[in-house]
């Protein structure tokens, strides 16, 4: 297969801070996770490649020509920005049709397009009201419709899950899938590995500008696994639900919080722990209240590769 | 992959044409637009006044109109106008962070930033001209049947016109690259612009207002307020208006250099 998008020994700096260093990547169609906590230069990244910067050093190419200042190359691109930015003065059908005759389409094809986009994103009876009284949810869903309305071969999704609840979560990632069997290229960051597990298995991790290592999940995935999870819950009876756990030999560590319902469990087998806890919750009819993991162990994995 | 069965890329004009599109209709649904409307009802509702309270004194009102209307519109309403809309061509999209909306799409760089910049010139001209045209006729309601009365209304809305086109070009350069640019624009349009007005001789000849001033229809100097005019030396119409597009067409096409070639950076 060849490489869509292609860099070479790309860098790039804010005046005396290292936004990218030496970054060269083969990127091809399929759905690309790239990984890595939030400054790591995954939005830089993301910029060069959609020719909103100019590198300092290498070269950035998408389907073999150079992108900065290559507009004509934007027919073919969608871009979902990490900023949490519109005209707000618009309700969400005229943002969506403006953007979509910027792109060059007739009045009756954007309007089209445009209908369509947001049935996906779910946002047809929300559709004339003004962008500033959209929810957090509700945004980040015009901004991925926006992304994909003029059908673009390469799509380019910075962070789009964040602000998302679960179920818009689920269902983003079933979109980005849905486009990844279209045979389209998509590159998807986020600083939360099970977001970008839940959509590919092919990741890049990044970090302080630098490629840490890329592939297979599954690689990336044994590293983590050979640190300690941290699981925090929450319910009424926190001693109740460590004690089913207490002879678990996967568990090294857990801890309460002063009120009696926190518990702070840490685990190397963390996906292990997942289906016991659920199938502890059933049997014993416990309500959780929240059930977070405040530590997914990244950065535990990036410390570790940045000293490799 | 499947067939690309999108548009394509705009050529300049095609660019130029959907951002000015675009930027009519978002421009127009603006707080900001809203206030400069209600901003242009001040010299209507003072032309009122002024025909209520100075019944009977024709002259009088015109002279109001010539002295303090035109000199309001001259050396305050454009100039404000033109300092945000002129700033904002790329200062909102950057504080605002909408910019890469429009930098990926298939669009050429120049023709975003002409397409923006034609689409707020138009609304800030409706917005003056509508504003003139109510203000103008108000105060010279007793002059309808004299057809010399059209063409004085059309210098004066050709003036503002040209005074726009080329202020949003100056205050849209400085935007281009500077961040605090209505900053400089202040001291502009409200110092150098107002003081140098003043100066005898040639100096005057390095404000805008000068050569706006210039194309205006002139009444003999005298009167109360005349010292709001006292001191120009106008340049000939043939030669405001070649300076005036001169100065708009250098400023516009430095702005678009800068605007191709710099990235634009969020603040965080």
């Amino acid at each position: 297969m060849t490489a869509v998008i292609e860099t070479k020994s790309l860098s790039k700096w804010y005046g005396n801070v290292l936004g990218l260093s030496d970054v060269s990547l083969e990127i091809e169609s399929g759905i690309t996770g790239l990984l890595g906590p939030n400054g790591a230069g995954k939005s830089t990244f993301m910029k060069l490649v959609t020719g909103q910067m100019k590198p300092n050093i290498g070269r950035v190419t998408v389907a073999g020509q150079d992108v900065w200042n290559n507009f004509r190359l934007f027919s073919r691109i969608g871009f979902c920005p990490e900023q949490d930015a519109f005209y707000e003065d618009v309700t969400g059908w005229e943002f969506l049709t403006g953007l979509l005759r910027l792109a060059g389409y007739s009045g009756a094809e954007a309007a089209k397009r445009a209908a369509r986009a947001l049935e996906i994103v779910e946002l047809t009876q929300d559709k004339d009201r003004k962008i500033r009284s959209y929810s957090r949810g509700m945004r980040q869903r015009v901004k991925f419709a926006q992304a994909v309305a003029h059908d673009p071969d390469i799509i380019i999704l910075d962070e789009p899950l964040s602000g998302l609840d679960p179920l818009g979560k689920r269902r983003l990632i079933r979109l980005v899938k849905d486009f990844q069997s279209e045979g389209k290229t998509i590159i998807v960051s986020s600083h939360v590995l099970p977001e970008i597990e839940a959509m590919t298995s092919r990741i890049v991790m990044i970090h302080q500008g630098k490629i840490l290592a890329q592939g297979d999940i599954h690689s990336i995935r044994d590293l983590i696994e050979s640190y300690p999870h941290m699981i925090s819950l929450k319910c009424g009876d926190a001693r109740a639900v460590a004690a089913r756990f207490v002879h678990d030999a996967s568990i090294l560590k857990m801890s309460f919080g002063p009120d009696g319902r926190s518990l702070v469990v840490e685990t190397y087998k963390r996906d292990a722990f997942f289906s016991r806890l659920q199938a502890v919750v059933l049997e014993d009819g416990i309500e959780v209240e929240e059930l977070t993991s405040p530590d997914d162990n990244l950065q535990a994995v990036f410390d570790y590769l940045v000293v490799k | 992959m499947k067939p690309n069965t999108n548009p394509g890329p705009a050529t300049l004009w095609m660019s130029f044409r959907r951002v000015f599109s675009m930027f009519f209709f978002l421009g127009r649904k603006t707080g900001k637009s809203r206030v400069f409307l209600l901003l242009g009802l001040i010299p209507v509702a003072t032309a009122v006044m002024a025909r209520i309270f100075m019944t009977g004194r024709a002259e009088d009102v015109v002279a109001v109109f010539n002295e303090i209307l035109i000199v309001f519109y001259v050396t305050f309403d454009i100039v404000i106008l033109s300092l945000f809309y002129g700033t904002s061509i790329v200062a909102e999209e950057t504080e605002g962070r909408t910019l890469s909306y429009l930098t990926t799409r298939p669009l050429a760089k120049t023709g975003i930033f002409l397409g923006k910049y034609a689409a707020y010139v138009t609304l800030m001209f409706l917005m003056v001209s509508a504003s003139l045209f109510f203000s103008f006729f108000i105060m010279n309601g007793h002059r309808f049947r004299d057809p010399a009365l059209y063409l004085t209304f059309l210098r004066y809305a050709g003036a503002l016109g040209l005074g726009i086109i080329a202020y949003t070009a100056l205050f849209a350069f400085l935007g281009t690259f500077l961040k605090r640019a209505i900053l400089v624009g202040l001291l502009f349009g409200f110092g150098w612009e107002n003081v140098v007005q003043y100066f005898p001789g040639s100096t005057q000849r390095l404000s805008l207002v000068h050569y706006m001033k210039s194309l205006m229809p002139r009444r003999a100097a005298g009167g109360p307020l005349s010292i709001l005019l006292f001191r120009l030396e106008p340049s000939t119409p043939a030669v405001a208006v070649l300076m005036l597009i001169v100065i708009a067409a250098v400023f516009l096409a430095l702005a678009c250099w800068l605007f191709r070639t710099k990235e634009y950076l969020y603040e965080e």
